[in-house]
């Protein structure tokens, strides 16, 4: 890659990064429903892995992760008993994000809009679970409370609302990064020369 | 060893490990883990400040544009409440003389007279269901130390509770607000020898912005409708702070009684709230109530 591709691959992700990241902290009525609220950094890591490789999708996860936990970190119990703001839980949810997105689908199917959607359903569905199940977990070993949410409740009121309001706001960011991304003609050259030896599975986990 | 550092999965592993242990070491009190977000936040706040206010902006922009015949009718109706309000004014006026006299003369306190209120503008709102602390712009440079057991309440504009300050740094502070789960007070019916009870977010009632009422004695007889304010108790929050409404009451377990409460503050429309900081810092440096103080 030259080092105007470079540049220009670096200020795009810089420019939907910050304004994203900003936007989501800054004006969460804006994409709320139900109380819940599209999760744009999440899903615009997800298709940055998805669609251009696991490295782009490490660094992009990372520094979006590092933003979440300066603007929004989880208020958590601390070992002393006290509620305090976390670190690091967003770096590690958005990094883990990039690393599922890139690695479940294999190159076949790679830039296919449909399992861009469905990559994103996928991500948002485990990460719900996982995230509610280690609130419960959290909740019963250092508080020895019970976690009041029912399942009906985590999985209609939680995990279905944000899956759709995710997958919403996964279209414009398809087309943003297919059409005003940082690669152009919307294709990593990295990820295009592997996908001639790809095999013809989609799932490799 | 290079080659284990070309091998993508070795470099995944190697990142989670350290994060986790980033995550864990970042729960120890006063860990220096926590300060390892400074820079990053020195360059990434001025630019969400800014990006904030570009949104405002358009977005107040648009406002004045599709509410213009709203805000001309409105705008009329205003003046002629100013002009009411004036004369209103200047009859307080004598009865605010008379107030002063009065209060030096019997030692009347004020409700929040021991505490000093700083106004700060919201920076940044929850991120998703768990990212959900609030940043506001005032923090240590503004005189808002937080130690250790510290903590300060933080009311909206009416004087209503939205949280309690978890954190501050030189420029901002985070508010942990009254629906999150981890957030509990002492209240109390507003009236003459009310009960006292204990308010606390609930993650199932969060959705409906309601909160938990527990903590009701068994005599005692809490019905929809009553006002509840800040007991005072525990000494983090300064007595008479409305919290809310009671919303329903559950008498089905008559040895555990519980109740919702829905607040006063509208946490969705924040725009500015006052932070609440004692003159003596020993008012606050009492432990928040927990559940399990509590009982």
């Amino acid at each position: 890659m030259n080092k105007v591709k470079l540049v220009r691959k670096i200020l795009v992700y810089a420019i939907y990064v910050v304004f994203l990241v900003c936007f989501q902290v800054s004006f969460p009525d804006k994409i709320s429903f139900d109380a819940q609220i599209a999760d744009i950094m999440f899903v615009f890591v997800s298709l940055v892995a998805y669609y251009y490789g696991l490295w782009d999708g490490i660094i992009v996860g990372l520094v979006v992760g590092i933003l979440r936990d300066c603007f929004a970190a989880p208020a958590i119990l601390s070992f002393n008993g006290d509620i305090a703001t976390s670190v690091g839980i967003g770096s590690l949810s958005m990094f883990l994000v990039a690393v599922f997105s890139a690695s479940v689908f294999t190159v076949k199917m790679h830039r296919k809009f449909s399992f861009a959607l469905i990559t994103v359903a996928t991500c948002s569905v485990i990460y719900k679970i996982l995230g509610h199940g280690a609130i419960k977990l959290w909740t019963t070993v250092f508080s020895s409370a019970s976690y009041s949410l029912s399942f009906k409740q985590v999985v209609v009121d939680s995990i279905l609302v944000q899956v759709l309001l995710n997958l919403i706001c996964a279209i414009p960011l398809i087309l943003l990064l297919r059409f005003a991304g940082p690669y152009s003609g919307g294709v990593n050259p990295a990820l295009s020369k592997n996908d001639t030896g790809g095999n013809q599975s989609w799932l490799t986990v | 060893m290079r080659r284990l550092f070309a091998n993508k999965w070795f470099i995944v592993v190697l990142i989670t490990v350290l994060l986790v242990a980033i995550i864990i070491l970042g729960a120890i009190p006063n860990s220096p883990v926590n300060k390892i977000l400074t820079p990053v936040k020195a360059v990434a706040n001025p630019i969400q400040r800014f990006v904030k206010s570009v949104g405002t902006t358009i977005d107040d922009y648009w406002a004045a544009i599709t509410d213009g015949v709203a805000i001309r009718e409105e705008n009329v109706a205003l003046k002629e409440e100013i002009a009411r309000l004036e004369y209103e004014a200047t009859k307080d006026d004598e009865a605010m003389i008379r107030y002063e006299e009065l209060k030096d003369a019997f030692h009347i306190k004020d409700s929040f007279s021991d505490y000093d209120i700083f106004g700060a503008s919201v920076l940044s709102r929850e991120a998703d269901e768990w990212f959900s602390v609030i940043r506001v712009g005032a923090g240590i440079d503004d005189g808002l130390i937080l130690e250790n057991t510290y903590s300060y309440a933080v009311v909206d504009n009416r004087t209503n509770l939205i949280g309690r300050v978890i954190e501050t740094n030189s420029s901002e502070s985070k508010i942990l607000p009254l629906l999150h789960e981890g957030f509990s007070v002492n209240g109390k019916v507003n009236e003459v020898n009310g009960a006292v009870i204990l308010v606390s977010g609930d993650a199932a009632l969060k959705k409906q912005g309601l909160c938990l009422v527990t903590g009701i004695g068994e005599d005692v007889v809490i019905e929809v409708g009553d006002v509840i304010v800040t007991s005072g108790d525990g000494g983090l929050f300064p007595q008479g702070i409305p919290i809310g409404e009671i919303y329903s009451v559950d008498y089905s377990d008559s040895l555990h009684p519980i109740a919702t409460l829905i607040p006063y503050a509208s946490i969705d429309d924040l725009k500015d709230v006052f932070i609440m900081v004692p003159y003596n810092q020993d008012v606050a440096t009492e432990t928040p109530v927990t559940e399990e103080t509590n009982e």
